[in-house]
């Protein structure tokens, strides 16, 4: 058996990607709204090309699945952070 | 430079404000929406509706005289354009407010006494502390006071206010709305500014932490008065029209059964959590007043 994280970068699974649809955020100009949506609360479940802004706790969404590594940028606050891979989930700091 | 800045504009703000969230907004609500009758005949609950908005009237005017006096403090271009929008935000905050309390049916004539009859002592003191900042130029006490403190305290009392309005009150809690929704780059402004700044000059942490500290007293005085004068949002009252929905809740409590000392331990410890974040983050070490 493989395992894929020892997989030359080659070697992985290739990213999913997804067609991003309107979510109602309407806080950043329009051309960028359909890369945001407003968090729900505790129960609320991120996919697998989404991430919560730690600071402004709203959710940055991308055309592809999001590792650790990655960066993203949260224009409702102006954050630019990082995907961190901590206990098995992927959480986003702030670069300052 | 201010990287983090390099893409802000008046022209983004411009997009995303008015053109945004604010298009086709009254004060900051729908055209079409009022205040419910049933607050406006219920003397009880118009005068804890006028109560809390004077809080929210003297929280703002605090906020537009700090950000307002930092434009000039601050040390770069960038900062001093985002400010500037700030401190529009914050006027609008202090219009929309007040056009609340004449909604409630306060006079304009009795615009100040009313504010002077209802205000927090222990807000003005909470004020005092981040003013007296600003006077002296203080760029990184200022923008700590105002956009981590100030700014992470109303973010919290908004969210749980507009958990409260929801459904009893939909006028009211689309205004929270759009302030929520500037505070999400006034307190991105001040985690990403500070997280430089602190680290370029960590001398300036003991005197910011004492400041954290004397705020955070006076904030949970504030608290501590509010709750015990008015309970929790009005809408939120067993008594507040619900339009058949469930119960508001907030941090798990349900808001229409919580008892006033449960409501300020839950808005206290969400408010207390993320100073304690937010602080972190930017390498300063939350302060307790007790």
């Amino acid at each position: 058996m493989t395992d894929p994280l020892e997989l030359p970068k080659a070697g992985r699974r290739p990213r999913q990607t997804f067609e991003l649809e309107e979510t109602g955020f309407n806080e950043v100009p329009k051309r960028f709204r359909r890369f945001y949506r407003r968090w729900r609360g505790p129960g609320d479940k991120l996919g697998p090309n989404e991430a919560l802004c730690p600071v402004c706790k709203v959710v940055i969404r991308s055309t592809k699945e999001l590792r650790a590594g990655d960066r993203v940028y949260c224009m409702p606050c102006m954050s630019r952070l990082e995907l961190v891979e901590e206990d098995g989930m992927l959480i986003a700091k702030v670069i300052y | 430079m201010v990287d983090f800045l390099s893409n802000y504009s008046i022209q983004k703000w411009l997009e995303s404000c008015p053109q945004g969230y604010l298009e086709d907004t009254i004060y900051g609500h729908g055209a079409d929406e009022r205040e419910p009758e049933e607050l406006l005949q219920n003397d009880d609950y118009r005068e804890q509706q006028i109560r809390t908005t004077v809080q929210l009237i003297a929280g703002e005017r605090c906020a537009l005289a700090a950000s307002s006096g930092l434009v000039n403090a601050a040390p770069d271009q960038a900062s001093k354009t985002f400010l500037a929008t700030q401190t529009l935000d914050e006027g609008r905050h202090v219009e929309i407010f007040t056009q609340r309390l004449f909604d409630l049916g306060v006079k304009p004539n009795d615009l100040e006494s009313t504010i002077a009859t209802y205000i927090n002592p222990h807000l003005g003191k909470f004020a005092e502390v981040l003013l007296e900042k600003i006077d002296k130029k203080d760029f990184v006490a200022g923008v700590v006071g105002q956009n981590i403190v100030l700014e992470g305290m109303a973010f919290s009392v908004f969210e749980m206010l507009h958990a409260g309005a929801e459904a009893a009150n939909p006028k009211f809690a689309r205004t929270l709305s759009g302030t929520i929704a500037d505070e999400r780059r006034h307190v991105g402004f001040g985690e990403n500014r500070i997280g430089d700044l602190i680290r370029r000059y960590p001398e300036k942490k003991p005197e910011v932490q004492r400041m954290q500290r004397d705020m955070t007293k006076h904030m949970l005085a504030t608290f501590h008065e509010a709750f015990a004068r008015n309970g929790g949002p009005a809408e939120a009252r067993p008594s507040a029209p619900q339009k058949g929905k469930p119960a508001p809740t907030y941090q798990g409590l349900n808001m229409a059964e919580a008892s006033n000392e449960e409501m300020e331990g839950a808005l206290s410890a969400t408010v207390l959590k993320e100073f304690k974040t937010r602080l972190g983050r930017i390498g300063l070490e939350y302060q307790s007043p007790v």
